[in-house]
């Protein structure tokens, strides 16, 4: 295959002496310029974690401390309650991912073989995602100070189910769409109820899709400000919340700050990078294959 | 035949008429059945909500003055009139904008630079995409750390570039905070427009640039007539669904400017906030929210409408 | 075992009406095949008498029992996909097995009907694979296990050869046949294939956009079809359609091909039948009743052309050679080792006693 058949209209205007095209150099550096512009700030925050408190004083800024140390995390997790923020977390994101694969699942099948409740049910149900947060924060908090769900774990995992049901109905959506029916045909055929067609035979086919869904919705929980900032406070606070520790910055703050970041960080990246091939789907409702 | 007959007649003996008679019904109603958790979800923590804060709009919600007394019309004209509320919606209109178009020229560069495969593509892949799986409030938090005076790095390599002492005040001074708040939004967004746009890209079949080389059209001309029309419904769906997240810049906010200096930085999200949980004017707040709401629905429907159009174009 | 009988079957799917009015009897044992071209609805059939589709009008009675509302699971029957649909996260073994296991039948039984199935199939040595092992033919004959395995009172088949390929079919097709003689359950078989329904039906029904176009054995449908349509759906090569009118006095008819120098006169028997003069109809011949000619003048209803031949086509045991009567295009079947060529002029006999002839507007046959 010549070079110049794939998306030939790249960077680089053609040489016009030249039979062939050459790769530009101009993709590269451009491609590298921006590499440094997302590692960057990661790098900044990774070493700020690990530079003793007086390193932050220093000018010119240190790049790579001399005496790396460990302080910063320990006060993150333990002084600033930070390890109650990730078990917290991890309790309402693995809860909420569940509740939600499931739900969603069940939901996008029905939509997907069924077209159940036609266009306006599953757009009403896509419309979801694209509410202003605000909008339904202020409301929900005033409902659960009044029935006792504020600042509890419960409460925020049943907000955070409805917040990521949209996504992970769409995602499964698409995902039944390109499963065959004729297994499910051929159970009910021979002998199964609807339900068991569906548990036994479609929901194992489509496996990959949720755990797909899956990851992409505790992302998601993982990620999440707005919700937890309104709906919890001194019991139920997830990670994201503890930040708010830091706010106005006086010095001392910056490597606890930069240690909480690094642990929070490090599942929501590596589930990312693995579930990549089904991000395309994920970002887009499902509207696009990945 | 008996055989079968046997076994049918057993089968009868074995389930209970009651259990049938269940698993008759849920077969018949098997679709419906597997949206009610669904809907009853939504119902329950989006529509009954919304119909409570709708009722809201017009009460003195407060938590410390019992009965909530009708006042009409009066939350909503408190937002109208408040100046603040008028900035903050200019603000992020003009905030997502820039945002957004920056975020696709980039993300298009990306994706067109990306698009043919060379050693250590999957890695380079793998880096790009991580600022999509990082809070919005520790991307705020990064480039806090970078951009902050006196100490960041941000100012003392501009310094060693410019040959002068640089002092700019990133997070505090206006204009330099929009500069601040457009990095950090474009460093983590910009992926995701590059990751749609590359999965449009190597969707158009490689044949059709063949074809028209042969033709004798390639470069630009090529990338005009082939490329941009059939990458249109791409970039429909990826200017849509970043533009309706953008609009709710709420967290890099908070975390990077808390809305200042003063009130310079507020965007709607975040004015209402304030208005509802730092002054406690729940009402008011809530009815800024309503109005954002329907402006919110009146952008979705008209984008996916348009996006709709095009796709099946 | 049970027959199948169907009165006024309705299907539609929104504005799209895809089954109209179908009347139907399939005798107790015998193997049925529908038949058609592309959205005739023959699929659509098959899967309202499984239950997989609901019917907008009429009713399906299998056995005594009327159907129409009864799932799929309850109706005692069983079916092969084209598709083999065959569940890729299960081994042969638990393949076959799964229909008794979801009725919760018992083990001893389950393993007995099982290995008796694999048996008769010639697949016990595939039992720990997974389909995704499996060969086109493995797969299909999994999937005729499973459906074995259930005893069912029907059969059903959807194309279940068209994903094979040529020789792999031909194999198949002498499984299917052979299995029906061995357990001679009712069978229902969907293919647009004419060559499978011929060789396979017991009846076939040959269907055209939503209607039955003729019901038959193999043989009443191809030498005696009801209309042009079945006469030029079975058959390979195609029957031969001459345009032109009815002429001649009482009695003695001739059919004038349109641009032919001679009226093609027809057998006595024939002539009796076609009454109106000057009524535009379609002679159909069918390539192997158009052959080199023999002896010094034709047979008894036959009749001598010099033909032009345009093209040939050899296909090993005979060649096929195309010809004008007058304006029309006509085949002819001859020997393999016929040395005829392109442009050469040859001497044919047409046997009218075997023509159909069609009524040109109604398309409908004036014999048979």
């Amino acid at each position: 295959m010549s070079q110049k058949a794939i998306a030939g209209p790249a960077g680089t205007p053609p040489k016009r002496r030249r039979r062939r095209r050459r790769p530009g150099i101009g993709r590269f550096v451009f491609l590298g310029a921006f590499l440094i512009f997302v590692l960057g700030p990661l790098y900044w925050m990774f070493i700020t974690s690990i530079k003793p408190s007086d390193d932050y004083l220093a000018v010119p800024p240190v790049w790579f401390p001399s005496h790396p140390t460990l302080v910063h995390y320990i006060a993150a997790l333990f002084a600033y309650r930070g390890l109650q923020g990730i078990a917290n977390s991890l309790i309402v994101s693995i809860s909420a991912t569940a509740l939600s694969a499931f739900v969603g699942t069940l939901m996008a099948y029905s939509f997907a073989r069924f077209e159940t409740g036609g266009k306006h049910l599953s757009f009403w149900v896509l419309s979801q995602r694209f509410l202003p947060p605000i909008a339904i924060v202020l409301p929900v908090f005033l409902i659960y100070r009044t029935v006792g769900l504020h600042d509890t774990r419960f409460g925020l995992v049943i907000a955070y189910t409805v917040f990521t049901l949209p996504v992970t109905v769409w995602m499964m959506f698409a995902y039944f769409k390109g499963v065959p029916r004729s297994m499910e045909d051929a159970a009910l055929v021979d002998g199964c109820t609807r339900w068991e067609a569906f548990w036994r035979v479609a929901v194992p086919l489509a496996a990959p899709g949720i755990i797909a869904a899956a990851v992409f919705a505790f992302i998601a929980c993982w990620t999440e400000f707005f919700f937890a900032l309104v709906l919890t406070s001194r019991n139920a606070f997830t990670l994201p919340t503890v930040f708010r520790a830091f706010l106005g910055f006086q010095g001392a703050q910056y490597g606890e700050a930069s240690a909480l970041a690094v642990v929070s960080l490090a599942p929501s990246i590596a589930l990312g990078v693995l579930a990549q091939r089904h991000l395309v789907r994920g970002l887009t409702l499902g509207a696009v294959r990945g | 035949m008996s055989r079968v007959a046997e076994v049918r007649r057993r089968e009868a003996g074995l389930m209970a008429g009651f259990s049938t008679a269940i698993s008759l019904w849920s077969d018949r109603h098997f679709k419906w059945l597997l949206v009610a958790p669904g809907i009853g979800l939504i119902l329950a923590l989006s529509v009954y909500p919304l119909l409570f804060s709708f009722w809201v709009n017009f009460v003195n919600y407060d938590f410390q003055i019992p009965g909530h007394a009708f006042v009409g019309l009066k939350n909503f004209s408190q937002v109208v009139f408040d100046p603040v509320a008028r900035w903050s919606l200019a603000l992020t209109v003009m905030l997502s904008a820039a945002n957004v178009t920056i975020e696709f020229a980039l993300g298009l560069g990306l994706a067109l630079a990306m698009v043919r495969p060379f050693p250590g593509r999957g890695l380079v892949m793998s880096i790009l995409i991580i600022p999509l799986f990082i809070s919005p409030v520790i991307v705020g938090q990064a480039w806090a750390l970078l951009l902050q005076r006196p100490f960041g790095p941000t100012n003392y390599l501009l310094g060693q570039l410019l040959r002068r002492e640089v002092t700019i005040g990133w997070l505090s001074e206006s204009p330099w905070v929009y500069f601040a708040l457009i990095l950090s939004d474009v460093w983590q967004w910009t992926p995701f427009m590059f990751v749609i746009l590359l999965a449009g890209l190597t969707s158009i079949p490689p044949n059709l640039y063949e074809a028209s080389e042969l033709d004798g059209i390639g470069g630009w001309l090529a990338f005009r007539l082939i490329t941009l029309p059939l990458l249109a419904p791409m970039i429909t769906l990826a200017i849509t669904f970043r533009l309706l997240d953008a609009i709710r810049l709420f967290d890099t906010i908070f975390i990077m400017t808390a809305g200042g200096p003063g009130t310079k930085t507020y965007t709607s999200s975040f004015y209402l906030y304030t208005v509802g949980f730092t002054q406690f004017h729940l009402s008011q707040a809530t009815a800024g929210s309503w109005i954002l709401l329907v402006l919110t629905a009146a952008l979705v429907s008209f984008l996916v409408r348009h996006l709709l159009k095009a796709e099946t174009v | 075992m049970a027959d199948v009988r169907i009165r006024g079957l309705h299907k539609r799917f929104g504005g799209f009406h895809a089954v109209r009015g179908i009347d139907l009897d399939i005798a107790d044992g015998d193997f049925t095949v529908l038949v058609g071209p592309s959205g005739c609805g023959k699929s659509t059939l098959l899967r309202t008498i499984a239950g997989l589709e609901d019917i907008s009008e009429g009713e399906i009675f299998i056995g005594d029992e009327i159907v129409n509302d009864m799932r799929p699971r309850d109706r005692d029957v069983a079916m092969v996909f084209q598709d083999y649909a065959l569940y890729p996260h299960m081994t042969v073994e638990k393949n076959i097995g799964f229909g008794l296991r979801a009725r919760k039948m018992a083990r001893s039984e389950i393993d007995d009907r099982v290995n008796r199935a694999s048996a008769m199939l010639g697949i016990a040595q595939l039992y720990g694979r997974f389909p995704r092992q499996l060969s086109g033919g493995q797969r299909q004959r999994v999937a005729i296990g499973r459906a074995i395995v259930r005893e069912p009172r029907i059969f059903l088949f959807d194309e279940p050869l068209s994903n094979l390929d040529a020789q792999l079919r031909d194999e198949m097709r002498w499984e299917i046949k052979r299995l029906h003689r061995e357990i001679s359950t009712t069978m229902i078989y969907v293919t647009h294939d004419q060559i499978e329904a011929m060789t396979l039906a017991d009846r076939i029904v040959l269907m055209r956009e939503g209607r039955i176009e003729q019901v038959g054995t193999p043989a009443e449908l191809f030498e005696r079809p009801i209309s042009r349509f079945v006469a030029g759906f079975l058959g390979s090569p195609k029957m031969s359609f001459l345009p032109g009118r009815v002429v001649g006095s009482e009695g003695v008819a001739a059919i004038a091909i349109d641009g032919a120098a001679f009226p093609l006169p027809l057998p006595t028997a024939h002539a009796a039948r076609v009454s109106t003069a000057g009524a535009r109809v379609l002679l159909g011949l069918r390539p192997e009743h158009i052959v080199r000619a023999q002896g010094a003048s034709p047979g008894e209803g036959m009749i001598r052309l010099d033909a032009r031949v345009e093209l040939l086509q050899p296909t090993g045991s005979r060649t096929f050679a195309t010809f004008r009567i007058g304006s029309a295009s006509a085949l002819a079947e001859l020997q393999a080792h016929d040395v005829s060529n392109p442009g050469e002029t040859i001497q044919l006999d047409a046997n009218l006693n075997r023509a159909s002839l069609f009524d040109a507007e109604t398309e409908l046959a004036l014999l048979s």
